[in-house]
């Protein structure tokens, strides 16, 4: 039957010509090249890194950038930047994937549920969004951090929680209109249950709307978990973590300010490019989530 | 309007009841147990039960929960298990400094920002507008630490124009203002970005609007439409989206304070946690919990008090 058909089609896929227009403008493109780049860096960095992140030669103890051959020099343990730089763009990606992975994925259930069930789950399900909201981000982190104590997993977590109600509103919001759909109606009436009807009939079409404020988020949440570790609250010296490395070279700030300042400029490019892609993707897919 | 207010009074409550919860289990998965920890290392199991009956440790979770609500309404936070000081005494002591940073950031963010904005969205489109933009996109990208460590290199350091370490004194002095400005600088310039960008949407949305055609078509000069109708009408989201981005500002404060040894309440939250000082960590999370959930409140009547469709919805 073709009518049954045309309904388990998302009404508005994805354009084809996202790429090419993304490509298009200038910013963006930039930014998701840097991003391609910046993501392969990291899931690299073991056959791309010159040394162990680990191996340390005192000798070369906060050695400038260029000399001895190291390209940005050497931190305060005689360990050469480059590798630390590469494992920490790696260790700080995964914590920003891991949190927008599971707060967002959490927040977006939240959010269909909602939708879908208006009558009896929308209040309660929005209540909750609204005292998670009422913490900000670093209240989550330093109670978090206070109860499981300063690590990793602290930071993923408190990020996590803190990305649930964001997205929940956003999905919520793209969630409603789709619901008002005649085809959500149509895919009722053959009788579908209601975790398939929220699977295949109003997750695809709410996927534009996820997917931006993902990567929009992605950003904010690599810069506060980059904070938390800086604050000492995240990933533990050694482990080579992005803002855990400038807190290391803050110590150094005046003999050897490149330790400090490199780690902050790599932090600044990832979010950068997160940002303006984020921005970018908004404009191409969805114009309706401009603010 | 009283509605509105009443409605956002009666959602705090429960934010407060769970802030209050946090608070006290945080007290209740930590490892230590603050009898032992009173009694000193040579006490006897006979004093630890004695002083646990005193603290009340011996009673159901539910009594010891009522017990923990009550000391704190009474402003009993409890001690430092580090150096035994009271946990208000530490926060009374830090909790100036940190409102003065945030005010001495927003004093000079929030007006340049509002004129960027303004800027950005009246020239919408030109290369005016794109730098502005540009700049608010790079200013939420850069980590705090990094503009704070910048600053302290070249103006602290290189140039010793002005100190980087600490607090010189109240404002009315010369050495409080000095010390200030570094900080106050570093939180202010990543608040300067959103506070444009959500001024520049609000200009735009209110230069479209009837009102201001009218004003136009009646002959008023451009900077008195701009000024007396547009950025007027732009100023009530523009308000309350800086009130909605305190979240921010507190995040940025804590980041600040410690780059520059600020000794405020941020400050005393890293340090406490670090130290495993867990009824400074309750006190402090607690007292930034509640101050947030204040503030919020506050901006939420207010902006039902200047826009009256709020009050509506």
């Amino acid at each position: 039957m073709s009518a049954a058909t045309d309904a388990s089609e998302p009404i508005a896929p994805p354009r084809p010509g996202i790429l090419s227009r993304l490509m298009r403008e200038p910013g963006a493109a930039i930014s998701l090249i840097l991003v391609v780049l910046l993501v392969g860096a990291a899931v690299f960095a073991p056959l791309l890194a010159p040394t162990d992140p680990y191996d340390n030669d005192l000798a070369l103890s906060m050695a400038p950038p260029g000399s001895d051959g190291l390209l940005l020099g050497a931190d305060a343990q005689g360990r050469d930047m480059i590798t630390r730089l590469l494992y920490g763009l790696r260790v700080s990606l995964m914590m920003g994937f891991a949190a927008v992975a599971i707060g967002g994925g959490i927040g977006a259930l939240l959010g269909f549920l909602a939708a879908f069930y208006r009558r009896w789950l929308d209040g309660p399900i929005m209540r909750l969004v609204d005292i998670m909201l009422s913490f900000p981000a670093i209240l989550v982190g330093l109670a978090i951090a206070a109860i499981f104590g300063p690590g990793i997993f602290s930071v993923v977590l408190a990020l996590s929680v803190a990305t649930v109600p964001l997205m929940a509103r956003i999905v919520r919001g793209s969630a409603m209109v789709v619901m008002r759909l005649d085809f959500i109606e149509a895919a009722r009436a053959t009788g579908m249950s209601d975790a398939r009807l929220i699977w295949r009939h109003l997750a695809p079409n709410c996927l534009s709307a996820i997917f931006v404020f993902a990567t929009l988020r992605f950003g904010q949440v690599i810069l506060l978990g980059s904070a938390l570790s800086f604050l000492g609250l995240g990933a533990q010296p050694p482990v080579p973590e992005l803002g855990a490395m400038a807190s290391e070279g803050r110590n150094f700030l005046f003999f050897a300010p490149h330790i400090a300042v490199v780690p902050c400029v790599v932090i600044f490019i990832v979010v950068l490019a997160f940002n303006v892609l984020g921005d970018a993707l908004r404009d191409a897919l969805d114009p309706r989530l401009r603010v | 309007m009283l509605r509105h207010a009443l409605h956002r009074l009666v959602l705090a409550v429960p934010v407060m009841f769970g802030v209050l919860l946090i608070g006290f289990l945080l007290m209740q998965v930590v490892p230590t147990d603050p009898a032992t920890v009173r009694a000193g290392p040579s006490a006897t199991p006979d004093v630890i039960a004695e002083i646990r009956a005193d603290l009340g440790l011996d009673e159901p979770l539910y009594v010891q929960f009522s017990l923990y609500v009550w000391r704190l309404m009474h402003g009993d936070l409890g001690a430092s298990i580090i150096n035994n000081v009271p946990v208000s005494q530490e926060l009374g002591a830090t909790i100036g400094p940190t409102l003065e940073l945030m005010f001495a950031s927003l004093f000079w963010s929030i007006p340049l920002g509002i004129l960027l904005g303004t800027l950005a969205g009246y020239w919408r489109g030109t290369l005016i507008d794109r730098f502005i933009m540009a700049l608010s996109v790079g200013g939420v990208s850069v980590p705090v630490f990094f503009l704070g460590l910048v600053l302290i290199w070249f103006v602290g350091f290189q140039w010793q124009w002005l100190p980087f370490t600490g607090r010189g004194g109240p404002l009315w002095t010369m050495d409080g203002i000095r010390s200030i400005i570094l900080p106050a600088v570093t939180l202010g310039g990543v608040f300067v970005g959103p506070v444009a960008r959500m001024t520049r949407t609000a200009v735009l949305d209110v230069l479209s609007a009837d009102h201001v055609r009218t004003a136009r078509a009646k002959g008023l000069t451009e900077t008195l439409v701009v000024r007396r109708h547009a950025l007027r009408n732009a100023m009530v989201p523009v308000i309350t989206l800086i009130g909605l981005q305190i979240g921010f500002l507190l995040g940025g404060a804590v980041v600040t304070e410690t780059v520059f040894s600020w000794p405020g309440v941020g400050r005393l939250a890293v340090g406490a946690i670090l130290s495993s000082d867990f009824p400074m960590a309750q006190g402090t999370i607690i007292v930034l919990s509640m101050g947030f959930i204040v503030v919020n409140l506050i901006v939420d009547v207010l902006y039902a008090a200047l826009d009256p469709r709020v009050r509506a919805a």
